[in-house]
């Protein structure tokens, strides 16, 4: 009995570890758990029926989407043909030699012209300005807002802001209106809150959040080409965006000092808070009455100008690189010489995916497909990232390590802040000498 | 202290009566609160004030084996109509299966194949540790072994090493032999991991078969395997099979290693389930119902094991 | 190896003449084991000891640089390390108290006439044999502050158990504690299971009050047994990765374990990952040790 079992269970375990790589004609895609992801799926899904090569979209959650990538590319392991990887991840992903460098394809196909500039500066290219490409541009993104368009557009609401703050209520141009109107619906009696943020630092959450502010109040992480930290991102600009993010901390709905994209949409399903920070990718959910009871009341904007009318926004959003340990490297040009067509970014759009294609976005057919396509439009025009550098991880932790503690823990001020990290950041990037 | 004899006695033990109820009732509830997510409602798993009485669906189970995506639009009626019953399910959760684009057939979530990598790696590791571990074992209870504290301190400590620590140096050298995300690397590891404590045990419980029934065989002309096999062995059978369910839990629950060395071939439940929280809304029932399938077979060879426990957990130090 | 297993046969056997001789048999039932331990625990060690005094990065293609002992001079200087290694020591202190006040208080009711004993004990002790990864995730719901349960049993309105920086590490640890108090719980009816009766009696008729029979009798005799569940939980505390990580991503959580996990497979510093393995390895086996030799001492009796 035992026997069989064994030699039972030693049949699965060949079946399993051969069943998958039997067939040259397929190919995967490493991404992260989203909706994006299947509707990417959807996608390949037509790719397939067009030259019969099955492609398979795999998931991670966002969690550890960036660890298990890294895990992957460092291990050399050929499970991923191709992968939709964050921005940052540029740096690190083309000096280690992980990403097939797509400089060629980029410039054949001319996608510096087809894709939107910003996701060609942000997602395609490093180093920056150096022409050369390492992914297509693939899934735009960046952080928008959600609102309770109800509570908004009620009369007593309106009357009574108008009364206390001197001007009309309405969806916020600026920070400073961003900041007000957090603090006049805040109203923990009434279980409602001003404003649901994101704060959790075990990703990117937080520095993202933070970084909206930065970019709208004008001020920068640094300079991407010299590396220079000091006097950048400890600016008076920088100082003054993440006190206002540290005072709509105070507007948040209790527990909120670990909330990424899951506990920002909830805040809205859930009736909790007036205004969430959110990527657009996440917003579908909000528009299905399944997932969300308010779907007919909730509206959408871009993320507000700072005091000189600055106005930009977090990136998010990925290219789709070739892995370089890939076996099947040759198929998976094909498939992204398809990918960049014109008629398949539109059915993306369609399906759901947020096309980088510049004359897909402009379409107003694209703007007009959702409440929320407008915003995402015109975001997509002002958006700014991150560090791109390949110890990003390092400068990651080291901006949570030290914004964390003062944005949700009331630890030190914005300046000591800013000038520990910026010390931070110089010493690192000393250390990799450059 | 076990007599009751005084009223005051018998009043000092129905309370303790009730508090052991309360206290059983208070370490059952998250388990309870496990099984029964499992099968609510979607709206229910986070209504407030938390529901525990409701009508039972099986709707998480459903979507927990498929790869769904948002509905962006309501499904046409016709389509509903046509669709099986717990397609239905799916669509009356505003979401609609996603379908393979040449044959149209349903795509299955991860879910199945990481319980199936799960059984794998648990299964064939425990047969090697407990089959290595009672020889092993054997080898110890009855011949002299020079050091012989010593090599069971060593062989204990194996176990106590943090599963991190070992990781690093072990991702390095899977990555040169290529044994990162397969299942063989990872059976080898919870093999190694549950070596130890199948020769902890095993040993106690070999410890306790008389010696004279070997002795007997060997005076009947058995060779010493024959007596092993022959003798030994069906003795021991108890013991065997206590220390293979304990091996083989713990390797169904290991966590750490699995996160690092698999990523999608060879990966197990444990680091894939905390991983389902899904597209911007966590949905708690496909969690639960995904958790509540893995803890199942635990909770079932918790039961079969019950008068073994103590001495798994003490590694074979205390009996009952 | 061999020679260490070189020993004189058990004069009683006398299978040395038909088939294998027993020194054979022997090395053949041992070697092999000790053999694979070697390969896949001590090996591993060894290799990990030698990037431990390099700048290596499993992420680049640079080969190891040799930079002595600069890794354990860095990580032993490094405030954020530290903070680490006090929260784990906080951890350990907050979970293993509890799990001995729960686990051996239930086990003072368990050891009384009460009916459906055997049952109720089995149920107790189902948390301790769940997988802490997934079931410490579900905690997540139950801690939460709008539709948990707990803050709704307790009437807590919407108190922050895990967004609470300062609460979070009692939060964790309160799931430790509901996992393995049932394992303190255990060993403790073990141990109260084995004093012998006419103790307490003698104490009865010595008219000894309740306290002086648990302080004279109860607490001593238990204590060897009380001692293995409070060392053998002191170290899976200090290890402890799965709960923290999936449960918490507060800084003031992040234990030493998790914190190593960032360096080596996050950040990717693998030769600095190393020297903070090593640095843990030795703290663990310390514990180890004298874990062991309890083990050994209560197991002689």
């Amino acid at each position: 009995m035992r026997m069989k079992w064994t030699g039972m269970l030693a049949g699965i375990g060949l079946a399993l570890s051969c069943g998958t790589s039997a067939l040259a004609q397929e190919l995967t895609i490493f991404w992260a758990e989203w909706d994006p992801a299947n509707y990417l799926q959807e996608l390949v899904n037509e790719y397939e029926a067009e030259t019969g090569v099955v492609v398979t979209v795999e998931t991670t959650p966002w969690a550890d989407f960036q660890t298990k990538a890294f895990t992957e590319f460092n291990a050399r392991g050929s499970a991923y043909d191709l992968i939709v990887g964050d921005s940052q991840w540029l740096g690190a992903a083309s000096e280690a030699g992980h990403y097939v460098d797509l400089t060629e394809f980029f410039n054949k196909h001319k996608l510096n012209e087809v894709m939107a500039p910003a996701t060609v500066k942000y997602y395609a290219e490093y180093p920056s300005n150096s022409g050369k490409y390492w992914a297509i541009p693939a899934e735009g993104d960046a952080v928008g807002w959600s609102y309770r368009k109800d509570w908004f557009e009620d009369p007593k609401e309106k009357e009574a802001f108008q009364a206390k703050y001197g001007y009309e209520l309405a969806v916020p141009k600026t920070f400073k209106e961003l900041r007000d109107l957090a603090e006049f619906f805040h109203r923990p009696d009434e279980n409602r809150y001003g404003i649901a943020i994101y704060t959790d630092n075990s990703y990117d959450a937080l520095v993202m959040g933070v970084e909206n502010a930065i970019f709208s109040y004008g001020g920068e992480l640094g300079n991407y080409e010299t590396y220079e930290v000091e006097g950048i991102i400890n600016s008076d600009k920088n100082v003054a965006a993440l006190e206002i993010y540290k005072e709509l901390y105070k507007f948040t709905p209790p527990g909120w000092a670990k909330s990424f994209f899951v506990e920002d949409n909830q805040a809205i399903t859930e009736g909790l808070a007036a205004m969430s920070m959110n990527y657009f990718a996440f917003f579908p959910a909000l528009v299905n009455e399944a997932t969300n009871p308010h779907a007919k009341n909730t509206g959408f904007f871009a993320n507000p100008a700072g005091p000189d009318g600055d106005q930009f926004a977090a990136l998010g959003g990925q290219g789709i690189s070739i892995v370089s340990y890939s076996e099947n490297q040759e198929e998976a040009m094909k498939f992204l010489e398809w990918f960049i067509r014109d008629d398949v970014q539109k059915r993306w759009a369609e399906l759901g995916g947020y096309t980088c294609h510049a004359a897909t976005l402009e379409s107003a057919e694209f703007r007009n497909a959702t409440p929320y396509n407008e915003a995402f439009y015109q975001t997509m025009f002002k958006v700014k990232d991150f560090w791109a550098t390949p110890e990003y991880a390092e400068l990651l932790q080291q901006a949570n390590q030290r914004l964390y503690p003062f944005v949700t823990g009331d630890q030190g001020t914005a300046k000591e802040t800013l000038d520990a990290l910026a010390a931070d950041w110089k010493a690192t990037f000393e250390k990799y000498n450059r | 202290m076990a007599a009751v004899r005084t009223s005051t006695e018998r009043a000092l033990n129905r309370l303790a009566i009730v508090c052991v109820l309360i206290v059983t009732l208070i370490f059952l509830a998250p388990i309870y609160w496990i099984a029964s997510t499992a099968f609510k409602p979607r709206e229910l798993a986070t209504s407030v004030p938390p529901t525990v009485l409701f009508e039972p669906e099986i709707t998480p189970f459903v979507k927990l084996f498929v790869r769904r995506s948002q509905l962006r639009e309501p499904v046409a009626p016709e389509v509903y109509d046509e669709a099986p019953w717990w397609e239905k399910l799916v669509y009356d959760d505003g979401e609609r299966l996603v379908r393979s684009g040449r044959t149209g057939e349903v795509q299955l979530s991860g879910y199945p194949d990481r319980f199936l990598n799960s059984l794998i790696v648990a299964t064939i590791s425990t047969i090697l540790a407990v089959g290595m571990g009672t020889f092993t074992a054997y080898g110890f209870s009855r011949f002299k072994v020079k050091g012989e504290s010593d090599l069971l301190f060593f062989i204990l400590s194996t176990r106590m090493l943090p599963p991190i620590v070992v990781a690093i140096p072990m991702f390095l050298m899977y990555r040169a032999v290529g044994l990162n995300d397969t299942h063989a690397g990872l059976i080898i590891l919870y093999t190694a991991f549950n070596l130890s404590f199948s020769v902890w045990l095993m040993k106690g419980f070999i410890d306790e078969i008389p010696r004279e029934y070997e002795e007997a065989a060997l005076v009947d002309g058995y060779t010493r395997m024959q007596a092993f096999f022959k003798i030994v062995l069906p003795e021991a059978a108890t013991g065997i099979a206590a220390t293979a369910v304990f091996c083989f839990i713990t390797a169904w629950n290991e966590y750490a290693f699995a996160l690092i060395l698999t990523n999608r071939e060879a990966q197990t439940a444990p680091p894939f389930i905390p991983s389902q929280v899904g597209s911007g809304l966590p949905d708690w029932t496909v969690i639960a119902a995904g958790t509540f399938l893995f803890l199942l077979p635990v909770a079932i060879f918790t039961f079969l094991l019950r008068n073994h426990l103590l001495r798994g957990m003490s590694f074979g130090a205390i009996r009952k | 190896m061999t020679t260490a297993v070189m020993a004189t046969l058990d004069p009683k056997s006398r299978a040395a003449a038909r088939g294998m001789s027993d020194l054979a048999i022997r090395n053949l039932f041992i070697i092999p084991t000790i053999a694979f331990l070697i390969i896949f625990n001590v090996f591993p060690l060894i290799y990990s000891l030698g990037y431990s005094f390099t700048d290596f990065r499993a992420s680049m293609n640079a080969p190891a640089r040799f930079v002595g002992l600069a890794n354990y001079r860095e990580l032993l200087n490094d405030p954020f390390i530290w903070s680490n290694f006090v929260i784990t020591a906080k951890y350990v202190i907050i979970s293993v108290v509890g799990q001995v006040l729960v686990g051996f208080g239930v086990a003072m009711l368990l050891n009384r006439t009460i009916p459906f004993k055997g049952l109720i004990t089995t149920l107790l002790l189902l948390p301790m044999m769940l997988s802490m990864a997934v079931v410490g995730l579900f905690w997540k719901l139950l801690y939460s502050p709008n539709f948990g349960i707990i803050n709704h049993a307790l009437g807590l309105g919407t108190f922050e158990w895990l967004s609470d920086p300062d609460m979070a590490l009692y939060a964790v640890a309160i799931v430790d504690i509901w996992m393995w108090s049932p394992f303190v719980m255990l060993l403790s009816l073990a141990g109260l299971s084995a004093v012998p009766k006419h103790l307490y009696e003698a104490a009865a008729i010595d008219r000894a009050g309740p306290l002086y029979t648990f302080f004279r009798i109860t607490l001593p005799l238990v204590a060897p047994i009380l001692m293995i569940a409070i060392i053998f939980r002191t170290m899976e505390a200090f290890k402890t990765f799965d709960l923290a990580f999936v449960l918490s991503s507060q800084p003031t959580t992040e234990v030493i374990s998790i914190r190593l996990y960032k360096m080596a497979f996050q950040q990717w510093q693998t030769g600095m990952s190393c020297a903070l393995a090593y640095i843990m390895l030795i703290m663990v086996l310390a514990i180890t040790n004298i874990y062991v030799k309890y083990l050994n001492k209560v197991k002689e009796r």
